[in-house]
């Protein structure tokens, strides 16, 4: 007899979630963490007198308690929201392009949103109206799937959603220029490319349509204590509903039944057997698949072959020993682009050499008391779109690292005119190495399964039944069907935790 | 509906590209290649050097320094790269408890990436060490941790000359710099005035002076002898000012709190303050206080353990002693890796509370740093 129901692999954003709705459906449920501290790549670290945000930049999709939005609608329903105190982002971004000599700040609100763009973009205001008008539509048709749970009834879809349906299958660029909007608003809109990671000619609009429908109408929110707060909220939450998580815990293999494939334990690093017929994976299937299980069907092979890995992640995090005002930091979020072609740039982001794109954070501007007075925090990223980093050796590691750092830091002072070279007091780099090592992502990549066009979040949801190839194995998180992001990885697990409490109910 | 989308000529061509994503993808799906996925990447490859995990490794030299100081040497099992500076832990089994303590890595990172050597060096002190000087020979088996910490030299953060102040023991992560400075894994200017009682006390003081260079300079300071070359007394800013005569410098410092405090007052009074006074945590020891004991429950995966706790011991240490198998790594609070979650009891927190915001609001303690004022309930990673 088995003592759990599941297993969770993977205390990250997708799993912790995961495990909440499946304590929630009355499984008895294990997750295994092979870190000290849960949330992956959610999660705080001290430098100094600072405590750096590891990875959130805002949290998309909250809202407000009176303008709720869809992952606050969730947090309510696992019963976390209220253990955590929350924070509102004041502005949409700021997005800085050196080719178009482009600098806009945008506003959260569709009307605010749409007004701004016409005074940098005069005559943007029917093509903006349209693009809200789909956004909305896009995302009224994605909450009736979701109530369905994917069993979308095809007369409704194209009845009451006919315009997500023939949009649906476009990238960004293509519905864009079909609605004829003029090329610097594309430019402006577009700035949020970079978060979902892959180019506009790629990206699916709905996808995109969607996540900035969301930003600009429920705003972003952020924990005040950092991701972290986030990430033991819901350990307490699992724990109060009579989970167990074991931290410093790893799973190295998903054992098998002989007789039907499916999944009969887990093993862990120390060669214990947690015996269990249903595993969550908040992981890479290119981990799971290649490394975890024997026995693994050619079907899937050619499956997980085809998976195209998006970003490998760069992040740098400063503690600066003066305030954004005295540095000149004037907003909370930037975007530093060469060209808002998003192919080319695309092309540029794969070499260490020529990337220095980046998106780029104040908390203080958000947050003035989340550092010492007289101080303020930030933190740079940027995505690597090949394996480059894969061709820096052991010994050229922490060179490379330093001038990619330098790099940013000079971007970000020519750019934008502040200067914070002299004020750094407190620095920490992540590099897809660290990545790598901190999650087990190959490559470092932190951005699961590129949202190319053929593999987009249309047909990922569409064929959720048929992504599901082994018996007991579902995978929550940025590989998984919602694809990446942190309100992503949030639905991720929980879909993926409701779909294993009935394959639990169904097996009796 | 007031708007209606259409790119197409006719709209059902929209409608149809639409259906065609499904089968398109499970086109993809099946044409892929079947050749076996992959069980390792480049990156992850780098990152197990960078980040070996616990490692095993061979006790293979052991070299006296002093009368109470030694250095250890380890073959390891697997290549390390490291910043010159950093420390790793040092585990083994003593009597029935298995023992960690940190100590900052003697030896170069190179040596440890292409030789798979590493040593570290030792003084006499307490538990661990007396058991290192008294029972450890070539040939024993330890577990050696990651590389970790961050008192290196920060090329972005810190100036490119650094004022090395270091007291007794606190010597080694210089060494290693500059080790690292004449192998060229580490680039910057190094200015080491190094504080001992007298010239028996110098630990690698041959070593040290035959790797001067134009990038490291290198001074000791006697506080209780007179002897030619050297300095005497403490380490004064007169001295400071006499090897590093412009205050254009990062001053990193490793050695007794007593030293921060004074050498910090020094450079002070040289302007020398803020973000340019780097210090290495020292681990927190016993406390002054009457004593008592108290009941500590701990938890650990579904294996529930009771032992005695005393008020003047770390919980960490407290477990150790009774031999379980518990996380520690910088045992000066800062590091986090012992993070427990306190179920209950009062504790009194060593120094200043380095917990993360969210940690203090759940309840997350770290044992290494933190004195039972009660009986305690935790729930501890396995180590």
């Amino acid at each position: 007899m088995e003592k759990f129901d599941a297993v969770v692999i993977g205390a990250g954003n997708g799993g912790l979630v995961a495990a909440i709705r499946l304590l929630q459906g009355g499984a008895r449920v294990l997750v295994v963490e092979k870190h000290n501290i849960p949330g992956g790549f959610a999660t705080s670290f001290r430098r100094g007198r600072f405590e750096f945000e590891a990875s959130l930049h805002e949290l998309n999709d909250f809202g407000t308690k009176e303008n709720s939005g869809d992952v606050r609608d969730l947090f309510d329903s696992l019963g976390v929201t209220d253990k955590i105190e929350w924070l509102q982002i004041p502005e949409a971004y700021r997005v800085l392009s050196r080719e178009e000599k482009l600098d806009a700040t945008m506003p959260f609100g569709v009307q605010e949103f749409i007004g701004r763009m016409e005074g940098y973009v005069p005559g943007s205001r029917p093509s903006m109206e349209k693009f809200f008008a789909l956004a909305k539509e896009i995302h009224a048709a994605q909450a009736y799937s979701s109530s369905v749970n994917g069993q979308t009834d095809s007369k409704i879809m194209v009845s009451k959603y006919g315009n997500f349906v023939r949009c649906g299958s476009y990238s960004v660029n293509e519905v864009l220029k079909a609605i004829r909007m003029p090329k610097k608003a594309r430019d402006i809109l577009n700035a949020y490319w970079c978060y979902l990671g892959a180019h506009c000619d790629d990206l699916s609009f709905v996808h995109y349509a969607s996540m900035v429908y969301r930003y600009i109408t429920k705003g972003a929110a952020m924990p005040k204590m950092r991701s972290h707060e986030i990430s033991l909220a819901m350990v307490e939450r699992i724990r109060e509903l009579g989970g167990e998580v074991w931290f410093n815990t790893e799973a190295v293999k998903i054992l098998t039944d002989e007789k039907d494939g499916g999944v009969a334990g887990v093993r862990l690093s120390d060669g214990r057997d947690i015996p269990v017929r249903h595993v969550i994976a908040n992981c890479a299937p290119h981990v799971v698949y290649g490394k975890m299980m024997d026995h693994v069907s050619e079907k899937i092979v050619r499956a997980t072959n085809a998976r195209k890995f998006a970003g490998r992640g760069f992040t740098m995090f400063l503690g600066l020993n003066k305030s954004a005002d005295e540095l000149g930091i004037e907003n909370h979020n930037y975007f530093l682009y060469d060209t808002m072609d998003s192919v080319r740039q695309y092309e540029r982001m794969k070499y260490i050499s020529t990337n220095s794109v980046q998106a780029t954070v104040c908390l203080n501007r958000a947050y003035p008391e989340c550092s010492p007075k007289g101080t303020c925090m930030m933190y740079f990223t940027t995505l690597y779109m090949s394996d480059d980093w894969g061709n820096v050796k052991a010994e050229d590691y922490f060179r490379t690292k330093e001038t990619v750092a330098k790099m940013m830091i000079s971007r970000f002072e020519q750019d934008t005119g502040a200067k914070i070279a002299d004020s750094v007091e407190e620095i920490a780099v992540a590099t897809p190495m660290t990545y790598a090592r901190y999650c087990g992502h190959p490559e470092g990549d932190i951005y699961g399964y590129e949202s190319q066009y053929w593999d987009g979040l249309m047909p990922r949801l569409l064929m959720m039944g048929e992504d599901h190839l082994t018996r007991g194995l579902r995978f929550a998180g940025g590989y998984s069907m919602r694809l990446s992001g942190y309100s992503s990885a949030y639905f991720s697990g929980d879909i993926t935790g409701r779909q294993t409490v009935g394959d639990i109910k169904r097996e009796g | 509906m007031a708007y209606r989308f259409k790119k197409q000529i006719f709209g059902f061509m929209d409608l149809l590209r639409f259906k065609k994503m499904v089968p398109a993808r499970e086109k993809r799906l099946a044409e892929a290649p079947a050749t076996p996925l992959p069980k390792t990447y480049r990156v992850n490859e780098t990152a197990a050097v960078l980040h070996p995990g616990c490692q095993k490794a061979t006790l293979c030299d052991i070299a006296t320094e002093t009368e109470d100081t030694k250095t250890y040497t380890f073959a390891l099992s697997a290549p390390m790269f490291f910043r010159a500076g950093q420390y790793v832990t040092v585990q083994a089994k003593v009597g029935g408890s298995l023992v960690q303590r940190p100590y900052a890595i003697s030896s170069s990172p190179y040596a440890a990436l292409r030789e798979k050597k590493l040593s570290v060096t030792v003084k006499k002190s307490g538990f661990f060490s007396d058991w290192l000087f008294d029972c450890a020979k070539t040939g024993d088996e330890f577990t050696i941790g990651d590389p970790s910490g961050d008192f290196c030299h920060d090329g972005v953060r810190d100036r490119a000359h650094v004022v090395a102040l270091a007291g007794g023991s606190g010597v080694t992560p210089f060494y290693s710099m500059a080790q690292a400075l004449k192998e060229g894994s580490e680039d910057f200017d190094l200015t080491l005035i190094y504080g001992a009682r007298t010239k028996k006390d110098v630990i690698f003081a041959e070593k040290l002076e035959a790797l001067k260079s134009d990038k490291f300079r290198f001074v000791c300071v006697l506080s209780d002898e007179a002897a030619e070359g050297c300095e005497s007394g403490f380490i004064t800013a007169d001295i400071i000012k006499k090897y590093a005569p412009s205050a254009e410098f990062t001053a990193m410092m490793c050695g007794p709190q007593a030293m921060y405090a004074f050498a910090e007052k020094e450079l002070a009074g040289m302007g020398v303050t803020g973000k340019y006074v780097r210090k290495e945590a020292n681990c927190v020891g016993d406390r002054d206080v009457k004593p008592a004991t108290y009941r500590l429950v701990v938890h650990i995966r579904d294996q529930r353990y009771e032992t005695q706790a005393r008020a003047e011991e770390t919980l960490l240490v407290a477990m150790e002693r009774a031999g379980w198998n518990v996380p520690s790594k910088c045992r000066a609070g800062g590091c986090g890796y012992c993070h427990s979650k306190l179920v209950s009891g009062k504790f009194t927190i060593a120094g200043a509370d380095k917990r993360r915001l969210a940690d203090a609001k759940f309840g997350y303690i770290h044992p290494c740093c933190s004195y039972p004022d009660s009986d305690i309930e935790l729930i501890v990673p396995m180590g």
